[in-house]
């Protein structure tokens, strides 16, 4: 099947069009026909070579610093036999004709490795077979090779750039020949990123850092609980702070949230400044609404009382039951992760300009194509009126999938008939956050005399991302549970996962890892502690969890289970790959070497997102101080095939440090269904002194299909680090974050 | 509770940051008059002295460790800063690079933002002990009792304890009432209490 | 009410109030949007600036203070030290998503200019105050003693 086809340079207009450009692009799958794509698909994900040799191509992903850019510029330019240095990246719209723009679910370069080469072979091809024909000789003569043609028998020699007008007349191949691996030339290799040198310069433009002419710049007082109705404004004073233009009622968010505004009053002015101290001025009357009541302390007390219950079975193999009763130890543990904000560094942002019944935004998405129909909906316009121009994103974690803040901006700038752009605060971030959500597990094993676990029961209870979507929605997905709770890999001969209803009184959303996060940090939490109960090594005891090499699947024992949305026959959940990494880990970390006192090894490892990763975490408790410091972190993936192995190393490192970071601080918690956490001070981040000296990756070489890079790094940090606590004090953390009070390096034991 | 106070209750529940508790009272020297002996009144003066020089506002910035405290919580300082050279911070995060010569928005401010040496250290500290201290030469700047009332009365580093930014409670008292207690102190003998 | 800045070796008019942060006199008024907002209230770093040389949280520097001063942002800093931890930071590929390295960069400036070779302790303690979220602690620790090594 073709699907690389020529395109017009109207068709690739305002992106790569230039005259006697060369141009290809890929007919893709639209994505879901909700997006409002037409039927057959339209040719998004353009490479153009252009008469002067320079060479673009569109990134339909969003870079918010996994380096996808580099990563898509890799795969072109290697096919294509490119010189590196005259290729550009230009960021795509958000546009259905794309198909899937999500970036998230770690699968930009999972979803587009085998397209994205297949276009440059496919280019090559093309450029040889023009310069043959230019030359009268045979193609196979012909070697395309650094951004040239050469014909070596007679020394002559063409750039692409001079071959773009010939090859864009030529038939594109069906089955274009891909390269051997073994030639990879940028495929595999740490190449340097495009968006550094910028960087580093103070360039590039993220969402806040876009600027038009006669833009003007607001804020929005948000309803301070999630549905609170707004009673009453005097937006007097606001309006007579200088430079104050007016104020602009948003409408009260009605369940469920999806990706509509959660409503208020915005102050638009000259600038930020203005536009913030209007806010301050602003006299609010805000209603209780239906979630007053919620506490978060009182909340997580309801939870403990589900978990202590049985729920729905979720999968089962044997009798968890059965075995429970008659193993010779019984050990259960509960655990709770709390709500956790993404809190990139980027807060929200967006701009909007309206043009009669077009609105054009610019803004920082991961999914600009939701943002795209989100406006649509919000402003009543259909959605060909709307643009959505992706800038880069200073972090997104995840939010930045939820474009509530773009149609503020568009509803904003309707209103006040000028361009405008919506800055969040870090407060507006941390209150009105889509969060992480919140988990309570109960988790229990049964081991036979002779320390094996027998049975393994995991009950998990925690309000469904379901109900951002859906009002009411209470239930665990199967799409949740496969992270990390129904796909558990243990060879354990009883096995019971059971869930239980949670209902949100916030808006939740995926954050880095998603259900990952939580259920990791239980499962392998149990696993060491289990490993203690048996008084055995966690290192040996979780790989005798893991058992022998084989291939898991939970669909057998009554699990729905769609692995990330890939096949199980490409990407099994292998048991050998995750104790592979489990053992270099350890062997890098030198596992069961002699300790300082006070120091603690911890390991945990898990699989998402089909990639493997496991971490060792070393810490170092000072008793008389009770400061707690990570000393050492070791890391391993095994990613399959990587395409730029020293971003992937990149975010191993960030990746357990960001989880880190949220086990040993993250903690958004709620009163009168208040958020009580207004900026860093109170949600703090890991610093430069609390990071580990020592941060040693390694990303496994391997010919796999490739796996999410970006999310798997995180989901053993927080466990690993549990588990080093643990042999460091001899106190289990199971409660998280760490630290709990917000005094730092304090830690009662 | 009835539903109108709730409402209320939930109204107020708006994210702001929380009010300060209001300043503690701080007495007068005349308060002390009736103290007939010298001793008993100079350990009573002292008493009401230590409580400006114990209120957070001071004694943040007087730390045991090299790292202050902050907020009325007393909370190690975030980030995390350090004494450095003449108490001025480290190399790349001295303490002007976050707070100025007056308070700005949240942020406090003085003329010479910065911390007092180790050995003026007040933090977990009796009134006995700081006063003993604030006595020693060595632990306290080298200064006559003279001195040290004037930087008491006259610095406006000091001033900065009663002009907080609002989030922040003030110390106790007025600095002309501290400088008048602490006078009154130094001609009752400057007795320690224990 | 007109303030005279001098920002990156240039003087500006700016019509903002004079308590308006320098932070968005940059950003919104001159158009120097390398200097990131992200708190607000001095406890990320990615607004950090030189005034006269020294580093400062422009979010908590009010636009009056800097009148008369000379202002540098990431997209003036030059000089030795400056292209030294520019051609580590590349080198090392330290940032991801980059939002918080313009702060980063000025604060580890400001910490060359005072302490040519850094240790550890030194890195900690005056890097401390800048955030990062993608958590690239490690890669910065390394490129500023690179950087360091390269100055001489």
């Amino acid at each position: 099947m073709t699907d690389i086809t020529h395109v017009s340079r109207r068709e690739a207009l305002g992106l790569l069009g230039a005259l006697g450009a060369f141009t290809l692009g890929v007919r893709l799958r639209p994505a879901a026909a909700a997006e409002g794509a037409a039927a057959g698909g339209e040719v998004a994900l353009f490479v153009s070579i252009r008469p002067d040799g320079r060479t673009l191509l569109t990134s339909h992903r969003s870079e918010m610093g996994q380096h996808v850019w580099t990563a898509m510029a890799q795969i072109i330019a290697d096919e294509l036999e490119a010189d590196w240095a005259q290729v550009e990246v230009v960021q795509a719209p958000g546009d259905a004709k794309y198909g899937d723009q999500n970036t998230d679910g770690s699968r930009s370069v999972r979803r587009n490795l085998d397209r994205l080469r297949r276009v440059g072979a496919a280019m090559r091809a093309m450029l040889r077979q023009a310069a043959a024909t230019r030359w009268g000789v045979d193609v196979e003569a012909c070697v395309a090779k650094n951004h040239a043609v050469a014909h070596p028998k007679s020394k002559r020699r063409l750039g692409y750039g001079e071959l773009a007008e010939e090859a864009a007349k030529l038939t594109v191949p069906a089955e274009p020949a891909l390269k051997a691996r073994a030639e990879w030339r940028y495929i595999g290799k740490p190449v340097a990123s495009v968006t550094v040198p910028t960087v580093v310069r103070g360039g590039g433009s993220y969402g806040a850092d876009v600027r038009l002419p006669g833009m003007l710049y607001a804020v929005v007082a948000r309803p301070p609980r999630l549905y609170a109705p707004l009673r009453g404004v005097d937006d007097g004073a606001a309006k007579a702070v200088p430079g104050v233009v007016r104020t602009v009622r948003l409408p009260t968010l009605e369940a469920p949230p999806r990706f509509a505004a959660v409503g208020g009053v915005a102050v638009v002015a000259r600038d930020t400044w203005a536009a913030l101290r209007g806010r301050d001025a602003l006299k609010l009357d805000w209603g209780p609404g239906p979630n007053a009541e919620y506490d978060s302390a009182r909340f997580l007390e309801a939870m403990q009382k589900t978990a202590a219950e049985p729920g729905t079975v979720r999968r089962s193999r044997g009798d968890a039951e059965g075995a429970l009763k008659v193993a010779a130890k019984q050990v259960e543990a509960e655990y709770h992760v709390p709500h956790l904000a993404h809190a990139s560094m980027e807060p929200p942002a967006a701009v909007a300009r309206w043009s009669g019944d077009r609105v054009e935004c610019w803004a920082c998405v991961q999914a600009p194509q939701s943002a795209r129909k989100a406006v649509a909906e919000a402003c009543g316009v259909p959605l060909d009126r709307v643009t959505i121009n992706v800038t880069w994103l200073g972090g997104g974690f995840g939010r930045k999938s939820k474009p509530d803040f773009v149609v503020e901006a568009a509803r904003v700038a309707r209103a006040a008939g000028a361009p405008v752009k919506v800055q969040w605060t870090r407060e507006d971030d941390l209150h009105h956050d889509y969060f992480h959500t919140v988990s309570v597990q109960r988790l229990t094993g049964g081991l036979a005399a002779d320390g094996r676990c027998v049975a393994w029961r995991h009950r998990t209870v925690f309000p469904p991302i379901g109900s951002t979507f859906t009002a009411g929605n209470t239930t665990p997905s199967w799409g949740e549970l496969r992270m990390g709770c129904t796909d558990v890999p243990f060879a354990v001969p009883n096995l019971r996962v059971e869930s239980g209803e949670a209902k949100a009184h916030v808006r939740i959303g995926w954050l880095r890892s998603v259900a990952n996060i939580y259920h990791a940090f239980a499962v392998q939490s149990f696993a060491a502690e289990l490993a203690a109960a048996a008084n055995r090594d966690p290192k040996d005891y979780l790989l005798e969890l893991i058992g022998p090499p084989r291939h898991v699947d939970p669909r057998g024992e009554g699990a729905e289970y769609d692995n990330y949305g890939d096949s199980l026959d490409e990407y099994p959940i292998d048991t050998g790959r995750l104790a592979a990494v489990v053992k270099q880990a350890a062997s890098r970390a030198r596992w069961g070497r002699a300790l300082p006192p006070g120091h603690g090894l911890g390991i945990a490892a898990h699989r998402s997102f089909l990639s493997y990763v496991a971490t060792v975490v070393e810490v170092a408790w000072d008793s008389a101080t009770k400061r707690l410091s990570i000393p050492g972190v070791w890391s391993v993936m095994d990613a399959g095939t990587v395409v730029n192995p020293g971003s992937a190393r990149s975010q191993l490192e960030g990746g357990t440090l960001f989880g880190l970071s949220n086990a040993l601080y993250g903690a958004i918690t709620a009163r009168r269904g208040v958020v009580q956490q207004r900026n860093f001070p109170d949600f703090r981040l890991m610093r430069m002194d609390e990071a580990p000296r020592v941060v040693e990756v390694h990303v496994v070489e391997s010919d796999a299909p490739p796996g999410g890079v970006g999310e798997p790094p995180t989901p053993p940090a927080a466990p690993a680090l549990c588990n080093a606590i643990f042999a460091a004090t001899g106190k289990r953390v199971r409660h998280l974050p760490v630290f709990r009070d917000g005094n730092p390096n304090r830690l009662e034991v | 509770m009835s539903v109108a106070l709730l409402i209320v209750a939930v109204t107020l529940a708006a994210p702001s940051p929380p009010e300060p508790p209001p300043p503690e009272e701080l007495n007068d020297p005349g308060h002390f008059a009736d103290l007939a002996d010298e001793e008993t009144r100079a350990k009573a003066l002292f008493g009401e002295v230590a409580k400006v020089l114990l209120h957070p506002r001071c004694a943040n910035c007087h730390p045991a460790t090299p790292r202050p405290l902050q907020l009325d919580a007393r909370r190690p300082h975030i980030p995390w800063v350090v004494r450095g050279k003449d108490g001025e911070g480290a190399p790349g995060l001295t303490c002007d690079t976050c707070h100025g010569e007056t308070n700005y928005l949240q942020q406090p401010g003085a003329p010479h933002w910065h911390l007092a040496p180790a050995e003026m250290a007040w933090v977990g500290k009796t009134p006995g002990e700081v006063c003993r201290q604030l006595k020693d030469p060595a632990r306290n700047g080298g200064r006559t009792l003279e001195a040290v009332h004037q930087h008491l009365a006259e610095d406006p580093l000091v001033a900065y304890g009663w002009r907080a930014p609002a989030h922040l409670q003030p110390a106790p008292g007025s600095q002309e009432r501290l400088a008048a207690l602490f006078r009154a102190w130094i001609e009752a003998g400057a007795h320690c209490p224990q | 009410m007109a303030t005279t800045l001098y920002v990156n070796g240039a003087h500006h008019q700016v019509d903002a109030d004079p308590e308006t942060p320098l932070l968005w006199v940059l950003r919104d008024h001159l158009g120097l949007t390398g200097t990131k907002y992200g708190c607000g209230v001095a406890q990320c770093g990615a607004c950090t600036v030189h005034v006269d040389g020294s580093p400062r949280r422009s979010c908590v520097t009010p636009l009056r203070r800097v009148e008369g001063a000379a202002v540098t942002t990431i997209e003036g800093a030059e000089g030795r030290i400056a292209e030294a931890l520019r051609a580590a930071w590349i080198d090392l590929q330290v940032p991801q998503c980059g939002f918080c390295q313009a702060g980063q960069l000025m604060s580890a400036v400001a910490l060359l200019k005072a302490v040519p070779k850094p240790d550890d302790a030194d890195i900690d303690r005056g890097m401390n105050g800048n955030l990062c979220r993608c958590a690239t602690y490690t890669r910065i620790r390394a490129a500023i003693h690179q950087a360091a090594r390269a100055v001489k």
